[in-house]
Parts: structure tokens; C-alpha cells; sequence
């Protein structure tokens, strides 16, 4: 396992790099883009001096690497600067509206695992037969319709016609939420409030589902297809020949190597997620962060700006580095450093 | 004739394809006693690993797979057992090895894992102490030297001719009256070859398992196996003793491979005979 800890390691140094870059780049690009922040900032009316006074106080008007080098010095300190939108510090808005989309998120990842991986498996047990051609297709149209697409179809379908989710926001508005962690399922538990966690959970449900939809159906196509081709390996046929039980095959025999790929589509699908929740989160009035980024892209504001794609970037790097740890789990050939 | 181990009676199989049907096998009879080893030779593509996987049991479940004659073990008829008790015969009664054991072994998990899953065929409920106490037996057996260290191994961290011994120890731990060989070692380099074949020869004789080794080799069958059948075009033509029949080939195509086998001073390729397609239809030929 040392080897497992040893690549743990390496790859938090990475990705911090990684971070390091994305920060240089996406600071760059905010500068670089025409239009006066401060300008933008103040409104139309402000008169040139403001504006200018305002320059200074951001540093406008000083040198882009030593603009950089006082926003890197404040992000050490966990401080992204004040939105120009709203007001706030970005760090507060942040903090506000991630716990949303990672509800969101890792809702759908937990679907997209839960539904995804065993439509692959049933699909390629009954290879060639009608069972694997029914989840093909379903799995097909989940890949080519984007999610919201989905989106909009689901909440039509079983909100509207068949009201049986909920339309549109997190909860309903009738309960008082004490806010600790920011996600509703966790906060409603550790109130013990029941039956607003159901509804939390009922408010989550279509909006994930729709988000997930293409993620399931990639799951379901990659799995099918390493596990078809798993199953002609000689090992399959010794385990059959040794009269291993058939679930036992396909499930310790079959699954496990055709699990790698499969995690790792997941993972970085999972990551995806993160940008494609914004239609999704337009669609369900969900108050989440990529709403937010695109609220502020809009706006110009670019101290939420840098802000909110730091954190989607951090996010990507985070669900890449679990599915890299979980595949040297799963991968004795990693595990053992070969 | 009687308790013999394995007795095939006029055994036919036939694909049916879409369009066509191909007939792999025509009639073939064969039967093997306790503790002989016979031997099945032939060319790629003549019928031989099928019909090692028609004795397992492993074909005739597979749609558009029409199956004439019989399978007899020990004295069980497959067309009288249920399908469940013919599967119950595989991996306890009869085991079967591979041609390449590096890919015939998971590779996902370790050695003891998969000893785990094949004393589980025959001893549903064995513990992981007895595990690991029988499968240090038995690698012991087969001559490894340090048993716990491969027991803890996963297959790509053992050399080609210790995943073979991993495997011949596999195939005999649940001390099966058949041992299938299909082509062991061949995926080997050759001395690792001639040290399986010793081991195994030296393991079923104290086991007393009966083997059916499958193999294009002919020096291989010549140290092996006490009895051979030639199969040529999913037909038996000759069968016989071992020596007798390297002695005295008879029939066209034996003539034909033993002539092939590359030597010094032979420079014959079986092309040679291969030209005159009608001696080759000739009757089987009995020693």
C-alpha cells in the first residue's frame, strides 16, 4: 500500500502546480479582456476620479505580475477579493453557493455509479440479447441528448404533467433551515428534521437525474464494452471451466478489471459536471455556484470570476485525484508499482 | 471395459451459423482408463480444443450448437444428468489446464485468492487458514520454494514456469479424476515446456489422475502419453499405443506429421503431403 501513498503524494503536489497555473492563467485572462473593471464597477454615472481612485484601490493601474502578486499573496490568506457585484467578499459568496452544486453533483456521480455501472454489467451478460439492445438504446440517448435537454423533458414530464417531483429550488420554503454545513441533506439531518430531508431529497432528485443522464449512459456504454471484451479473456474461460458459479464470474471475474476505464470516464465526467450543472441549475431555480459564475461572467466581475473558476478547477482536480486513488486500488498492477 | 474414466461414443458437433453449417466434429470416438494418459493430436483447427471443452461440459449450454452422440464420466452419461449436476463435475471431478497460464490466471487478484475460488468448488464452506494450508501443500508439490511468498503474489509478478506450476497445482488440488492439458506450455519457452510436462507426469502418478493432453507436439506426446489419437478434420483417423504408432504410422496424415516434426536431417514440411488431399480420407487406422 505504500506505493498507493507514495502516488497519493505525487500527485497532491501536481495538482497543486496544476492549481498554481490555472490561477496565472485565468488572472491573465481576466486582465487581458477589454473593458475597465473599476469603470464597470462603478456605473456610468461615476465620475473619472472615482473610477481612478477606484483603479488604485484595486491596483489597476500598477504592473499585471505585481497585480498577480498581490492577488496570489491574499489567496494564501483565503481572500479572493470583493465581488463588484454583489458586494461581498467572493470567499462569503462562495461559500454560500458551492454547497448547492456539490449536492447537485455528487448526487448525480452517486446515480451515475448506482445506474450506469449495472445497465454495463446487465448489458453485457446478455450480450446480443434483447435486454443489452433495451439498455443500448436508453444508453444512447442519454449520451446524445445534452442534460438540459433532459432537464427540461423530465421536469415536463414528472413535474408538470405528472406532478410528482417538485418543480423548481432546493426545499420547500415552509421549513427554517439552520445552516451549518450548506448542503440541505446534511444540515436537515443534523437538525433531525425527517421530513425536510425527504424533501430536500425530492427537491434533488429530477435535477440530478437530468444532469446524470449522460454520465450514465457513457457508464453503461464503457462498461458493456471492456466487459464484452473481458469476458473473452482466457482467464474468463479458466474461471468458467473451473465451474465458478456464473453471477460469481461476472461479477468478481468480469467486473473488477473492466471497473478501471469505467472509473475513470466517471471521474472525469464527474468533473464535467461541475461546469455542465449551470442549464441545469438555470432550468430547476437552483441557487448553486455555476449560476452564480455565469451571473458574474455577465457582470464583468472579476474578482468572482477568478474566484469561481479556481474552485470549479480545485473541484475537477479533487474528483480526478479519487478516481486515480481508487483505480490504484482497484489495479494490483499500480498498487504494486509495475 | 468397465470404470473407465472418460468414454466418448461417436461424438458430433455442429455450428449452425446464419447461412451455413459447420461441422466441427464427425463421430469421434475416444475413452480414456483411470490412470492413463492419452494424448489427442492433430493440427490447429481439427477439432481438438473443442472437444476438450465439450468434456468439460462448457459448449453444450451455447445456442446453435448441435451436439450428436455420447459423453460418458465415469460411468455418468451427460445426456441423463442435469445440467446442473454436469456442471457440478467441472473444477472438482475434472479440472482443466491452459496453454499460456500468465493469461489464464486473473490478473486482478492474488494466487491464494484463486486457489480460494477453486477449493471453493469442492469444499463450499473452506476457511482462509485451510486455504492457504492446502495450497502451501500442494505448491510445495510442485516443487516452489517458498509457497507463502506466491500465495501472496499476483500473477504478473511470477515468471511464465512459476505461474504454470501455480496452475498444474490449481488444476489438481481438488484431486480430479480428469486432468485436461490443453497445450501446457506451449505459450512457454521450451525448456520451462519440458519441465511442465515432467511435473505434471510426476504429480498424476502419484495422484493417480488420468490425463487428457491436447497438444500439436508430437515430442511432447512422445514422452507423455502411454496412448494417442491422431484428429484430423474433426476425425479420429488413427489411434493406438504411443510407440506403436510412432513406430509404424499408417495412416496418410500421421505419416504426414511426423514427417512435419523439424529436424536436423528432416527438411520435409507437411505441405509436401498435404498435395495429395484423397489418401488422407482413408479409414481409422487401430493399432
Amino acid at each position: 500500500m505504500e506505493h498507493v501513498f507514495d502516488l497519493l503524494i505525487r500527485r497532491i503536489w501536481l495538482s497543486l502546480l496544476v492549481l498554481v497555473g490555472v490561477s496565472v492563467l485565468i488572472f491573465l485572462i481576466a486582465r487581458v479582456i477589454p473593458g475597465d473593471p473599476a469603470r464597470i464597477a462603478l456605473g456610468p454615472n461615476a465620475t473619472d476620479e472615482q473610477v481612478f481612485k477606484l483603479r488604485g484601490e484595486l491596483h489597476l493601474d500598477e504592473p499585471i505580475w505585481k497585480q498577480y502578486g498581490y492577488f496570489a499573496r491574499d489567496l494564501v490568506h483565503g481572500d479572493l477579493g470583493t465581488s463588484l457585484y454583489t458586494n461581498r467578499p467572493v470567499v462569503e459568496d462562495i461559500i454560500q453557493f458551492l454547497p448547492a452544486t456539490l449536492e447537485l453533483v455528487i448526487a448525480a456521480g452517486i446515480l451515475m455509479v448506482l445506474i450506469g455501472l449495472p445497465l454495463g454489467i446487465i448489458s453485457a451478460k446478455y450480450e446480443g440479447r434483447f435486454l443489452d439492445n433495451l439498455i443500448r438504446v436508453i444508453a444512447l440517448l442519454g449520451v446524445s441528448a445534452p442534460s438540459f435537454v433532459w432537464a427540461v423533458i423530465l421536469m415536463l414530464l414528472f413535474a408538470f404533467f405528472l406532478p410528482l417531483f417538485p418543480i423548481a429550488g432546493r426545499i420547500d420554503t415552509d421549513y427554517d433551515i439552520v445552516r451549518t454545513t450548506g448542503f440541505l441533506l446534511i444540515d436537515t439531518l443534523l437538525m433531525g428534521n425527517l421530513e425536510a430531508f425527504t424533501n430536500a431529497l425530492w427537491h434533488l432528485f429530477l435535477p440530478a437525474f437530468a444532469l446524470a443522464l449522460s454520465g450514465i449512459g457513457q457508464a453503461a456504454r464503457l462498461t458493456r464494452a471492456n466487459m464484452t471484451e473481458t469476458y473473452r479473456k482466457p482467464y474468463i474461460e479458466m474461471a468458467d471451466s473451473y465451474g465458478f458459479p456464473k453471477w460469481r464470474i461476472a461479477r468478481k471475474y468480469a467486473f473488477k478489471p473492466s471497473l478501471i476505464p469505467s472509473l475513470t470516464i466517471i471521474g472525469l465526467d464527474f468533473a464535467a459536471m461541475l461546469g455542465n450543472a449551470f442549464l441545469v441549475e438555470a432550468i430547476f431555480a437552483w441557487p448553486g455556484l455555476s449560476r452564480y459564475g455565469v451571473a458574474v461572467i455577465l457582470r464583468k466581475d472579476l474578482n468572482a470570476i477568478i474566484g469561481t473558476v479556481l474552485i470549479i478547477s480545485a473541484a475537477f482536480l479533487i474528483a480526478n485525484l479519487v478516481v486515480d486513488l481508487l483505480i490504484a486500488i482497484l489495479n494490483p498492477r499500480i498498487r504494486h508499482g509495475r | 471395459m468397465k470404470n473407465l474414466t472418460l468414454e466418448i461414443i461417436r461424438l458430433s458437433l455442429t455450428f449452425e451459423g446464419l447461412m451455413e453449417t459447420n461441422q466441427v466434429l464427425h463421430e469421434i470416438s475416444l475413452n480414456i482408463a483411470p490412470k492413463e494418459k492419452v494424448a489427442l493430436v492433430g493440427e490447429s483447427g481439427s477439432g481438438k480444443s473443442v472437444t476438450a471443452r465439450l468434456i468439460l461440459g462448457l459448449l453444450q449450454s451455447r445456442a446453435k450448437t448441435k451436439i450428436q452422440g455420447a459423453i460418458r464420466f465415469e460411468g455418468q452419461e451427460f445426456g441423463w444428468i442435469t445440467e446442473k449436476e454436469r456442471d457440478q463435475l467441472r473444477g472438482t471431478r475434472m479440472s482443466m489446464i491452459f496453454q499460456d497460464p500468465v493469461s489464464a490466471l486473473n490478473p486482478v487478484y492474488n494466487i491464494e485468492t484463486q486457489f480460494h475460488e477453486v477449493l471453493r468448488r469442492k469444499y463450499p464452506l473452506i476457511t482462509r487458514r485451510q486455504v492457504r494450508k492446502e495450497a502451501i501443500k500442494i505448491l510445495e508439490d510442485v516443487h516452489i520454494v517458498h509457497p507463502e511468498r506466491v500465495l501472496k503474489s499476483f500473477p504478473f509478478q511470477l515468471s511464465g514456469g512459476m505461474n504454470q506450476r501455480v496452475m498444474i497445482a490449481m488444476g489438481l488440488i481438488n484431486k480430479p479424476t480428469l486432468l485436461i492439458a490443453d497445450e501446457p506450455g506451449t505459450a512457454l519457452d521450451v525448456t520451462v515446456q519440458d519441465q511442465t510436462l515432467h511435473l505434471m507426469q510426476e504429480m498424476v502418478a502419484k495422484r493417480e489422475t488420468s490425463v487428457f493432453l491436447i497438444s500439436h507436439n508430437l515430442g511432447v506426446v512422445r514422452e507423455f502419453s502411454d496412448r494417442l489419437y491422431v484428429i484430423y478434420q474433426g476425425r479420429i483417423v488413427e489411434e493406438g499405443k504411443t510407440e506403436d504408432v510412432f513406430a509404424d504410422p499408417r495412416h496418410p496424415y500421421t505419416k504426414a506429421l511426423l514427417a512435419a516434426v523439424p529436424g536436423i536431417t528432416s527438411g520435409n514440411t507437411i505441405a509436401d503431403v498435404i498435395n495429395d488431399t484423397s489418401a488422407f480420407r482413408a479409414p481409422k487406422e487401430v493399432h
